[in-house]
């Protein structure tokens, strides 16, 4: 079977703009995590991981000058969209076919919630009320590019970019398209920053993962696209692929809408699936890019399907939502950046603030860069409210 | 290999649960309807039921009803398609922290706002823990999660799903797309909306779900195509690219059911099209009214349709019933930027 490969991808996290720049702080294990700077909110006292760049100077750094400012949402996945555009070599006018698929939850609520009341009083913010769907933002993205002629968009809340990346190599394996861009774009709103304080799994102090002390997780925001294509697509077109997509597994723990089940069986089965689609041995997995919140819940229940899945010998496990925070439906594919950054240079990245290992599990993260390894494969997971898990396993060519 | 409707399950803003929507169909008169819902709780258990949103529980019920006779008691997946989610609860989620601030807020609606609840919902009341994935692609979501399902039955890796496409739309949402100029004023009669022309068409909402199967013993027909297409500069040769994609030409369908929708700008794009004089010509949004997954019920209006052999007159654009058909190809637009198209034909060929 033919390879399935990443030839670009792009990203904008509290970890910065670019893959240069998000690469370099993943090894000098920066936090992006602090004190709220621009989102609007009563809550000042939650630390979330903001894209350090106000909405008008992405709006500059894009080259748009219109008064009417577009959803963050959009901003951000402009941004990620153009780089990844750029490292693929991608062209509208190149004859070959393009999809893209975004992953987002939030879409243009950061407006809505801002003129909800003008909403439903005057027509002055009716362009916001256009770009409240997931998918008008989608198109909003889309159209920054053009050249797309397969454009949709899914929402499964934190997996919601991981789907989009399983959905694309089957597009692009069953030969619907050539290129398939995919990932996922979301910003902080309000909303989900009072919808999981509600829940009461938000951390008042930066976040620590799979740590015995853990309390919860901090949000973040952001985007992220890969390029995906088969191989000899790539190789026609002169570029020069940076890893191949091996396999994926997509579950539903069908236990909560918003809970993990103790045993993990969602999480157990994703994995388990991607593995058995790549064909990969257990011990073949370098590394695991875990989702790890920093929720008693998430990481208990998915630090005990990694002992499922890997018995005895645990791979290197990092969560690096210590440092992008938690980019909800951009996550899978922030992480997905992140795993091939680690495949391609060789390093391990941190999972900050660990202190004291977890009871229940037999494994403790890495807890500091670890540079000069060699990384092989790499498992991502992503896992979502509603039970919506899915792991992606990302591989070396062969002769690199 | 082969798609076959097993079944379905459909609350519409006709008869619910029930095939006579689609040959007898009421007239509406106002520029929104809302789903005629069925008694819950002859399906849910009172106590489960109060904890689910309306979306939730046509969802759940939707899907219960399209395994029954099935022959399908654990689909491989369950995918999901919804243009915006789970709307009721947003809104309350919303207002109660627009209005009150965000110090007094409770978790219930949050819980049930993300649109992946439905899907979620169906898959913990069956304990499925197969593929689940959500589309929420606008005009398109239900057709991209048909396309998603199709490709994993493509590839061997399920041989059977739920597949549903479902939108709620509430008295504020209403209004907010009246602002955009979605809906009209006032309606006559909601089954001759296409036959008046004018700016805007009106509301309904849906829950309709299909049990998928690559085993065809008793279907209601086989899905043999579906494909999207984005900013698609050509209509036509689009819809010709496809049938020549499903291995036939327009000599081999024998019904073009489209949405048009009495909205003068989203018909012209359906009035362009140089069909075949031959093909006969249906319609479902008046059945079903304009919601953003209104193709699910297009699709379920002309399974049954194959089902019984006949298009009926409610749906025939000649206000004809039309026998003998055996394949039906299904085109959509959105706001002249996603187009559809879905081609299902009897399983007695």
């Amino acid at each position: 079977m033919e390879n399935v490969v990443v030839s670009g991808m792009g990203i904008i996290s509290a970890l910065g703009c670019g893959v240069e720049e998000t690469c370099r702080a993943l090894r000098e294990e920066c936090s992006g995590i602090g004190p709220l700077r621009y989102l609007q909110t009563e809550h000042l006292e939650i630390p979330c991981a903001e894209v350090k760049c106000s909405d008008v100077e992405l709006q500059e750094k894009l080259g748009l000058f219109s008064e009417e400012i577009a959803p963050r949402t959009v901003l951000f996945g402009m941004m990620a969209l153009e780089e990844a555009w750029r490292s693929a070599g991608l062209s509208s006018s190149g004859g070959v076919r393009l999809a893209f698929i975004n992953g987002t939850t939030v879409g243009g609520m950061e407006k809505s919630e801002q003129y909800y009341l003008d909403f439903l009083k005057n027509d002055i913010w009716n362009t916001y009320i256009a770009s409240h769907e997931c998918g008008a933002c989608t198109e909003k993205i889309a159209d920054r590019m053009g050249g797309f002629s397969y454009v949709t968009t899914l929402s499964t809340a934190c997996s919601s970019a991981a789907n989009a990346i399983i959905l694309g190599e089957n597009l692009v394996r069953a030969g619907l398209t050539d290129i398939a861009v995919v990932g996922g774009s979301e910003c902080l709103t309000k909303f989900h920053l009072n919808g999981f304080n509600t829940l009461m799994i938000l951390d008042r102090e930066p976040c620590r993962p799979f740590d015995a002390s853990r309390v919860g997780l901090n949000l973040g925001e952001g985007a992220a696209y890969v390029v995906l294509e088969r191989e000899s697509t790539a190789r026609q077109r002169g570029v020069q692929p940076l890893c191949r997509l091996a396999g994926y597994g997509n579950a539903c723990d069908a236990f909560h809408q918003t809970a993990s089940s103790d045993d993990g069986v969602g999480a157990t089965l994703a994995m388990n699936g991607a593995l058995k689609m790549s064909g990969l041995q257990p011990s073949e997995i370098d590394y695991i890019n875990a989702h790890g919140t920093g929720t008693r819940n998430n990481d208990v229940s998915e630090g005990r399907a990694i002992m499922n899945v890997f018995g005895e010998r645990i791979p290197w496990v990092s969560s690096t939502k210590a440092m992008t925070g938690h980019t909800t439906s951009a996550s899978g594919a922030v992480e997905a950046v992140i795993s091939i950054l680690a495949l391609r240079h060789g390093f391990i990245p941190a999972n900050l603030r660990f202190r004291e290992a977890m009871p229940e599990l037999t494994f403790t993260p890495v807890t500091h860069t670890l540079e000069n390894v060699k990384v092989r494969n790499v498992l991502s997971n992503s896992f979502g409210f509603g039970g919506n898990n899915s792991s992606l396993i990302f591989s070396a060519l062969s002769e690199s | 290999m082969g798609i076959y409707i097993k079944g379905a399950g459909v609350i519409s803003i006709q008869e619910p649960l029930s095939e006579e929507g689609v040959f007898h169909p009421v007239a509406y008169t106002t520029p929104q309807v809302r789903c005629v819902e069925p008694e819950f709780r002859k399906f849910i258990d009172p106590m489960a039921a109060r904890r689910m949103s309306r979306i939730v529980k046509r969802a759940v019920v939707s899907a219960a009803v399209a395994l029954e006779n099935s022959g399908i008691s654990m689909p491989d997946a369950i995918i999901s398609g919804t243009g915006l989610g789970c709307v009721e609860d947003t809104e309350k989620f919303l207002d109660a922290m627009v209005r009150q601030g965000e110090y007094c807020l409770q978790p219930t609606f949050f819980i049930q706002s993300t649109h992946n609840t439905i899907s979620s919902q169906i898959a913990i009341r069956l304990k499925c823990r197969g593929y689940n994935n959500t589309h929420v692609h606008r005009g398109i979501s239900f057709e991209s999660a048909l396309l998603d399902a199709w490709l994993l039955f493509a590839k061997g890796q399920i041989h059977s799903a739920l597949v549903g496409g479902y939108d709620e739309l509430t008295p504020t949402y209403f209004r907010l797309l009246g602002r955009l100029g979605y809906w009209r004023e006032t309606v006559t009669d909601s089954l001759q909306i296409v036959r008046e022309p004018a700016e805007g068409t009106f509301a309904g909402e849906g829950s309709v779900c299909f049990a998928l199967s690559d085993e065809s013993t008793g279907a209601w027909g086989q899905l043999e195509g579906v494909s999207i297409a984005y900013r698609c500069p050509d209509f036509m040769q689009a819809a010709e690219h496809f049938l020549t994609c499903c291995g036939i030409g327009w000599e081999g369908v024998d019904v073009v059911m489209m949405g048009l929708n009495g909205d003068r700008r989203n018909d012209a794009v359906y009035r362009q099209l140089q069909l075949p004089d031959v093909r006969k010509r249906a319609v479902y949004k008046p059945v079903c009214g304009e919601f953003f997954t209104a193709p699910a019920y297009g699709m379920y209006a002309a399974a049954v349709a194959l089902k019984n052999g006949v298009l009926p007159a409610s749906l025939s654009e000649s206000g004809v019933a039309v026998e003998g058909i055996r394949r039906i190809l299904l085109l959509n637009h959105w706001d002249g930027k996603d187009y559809s198209f879905i081609l299902l034909s009897s399983c007695g060929n």
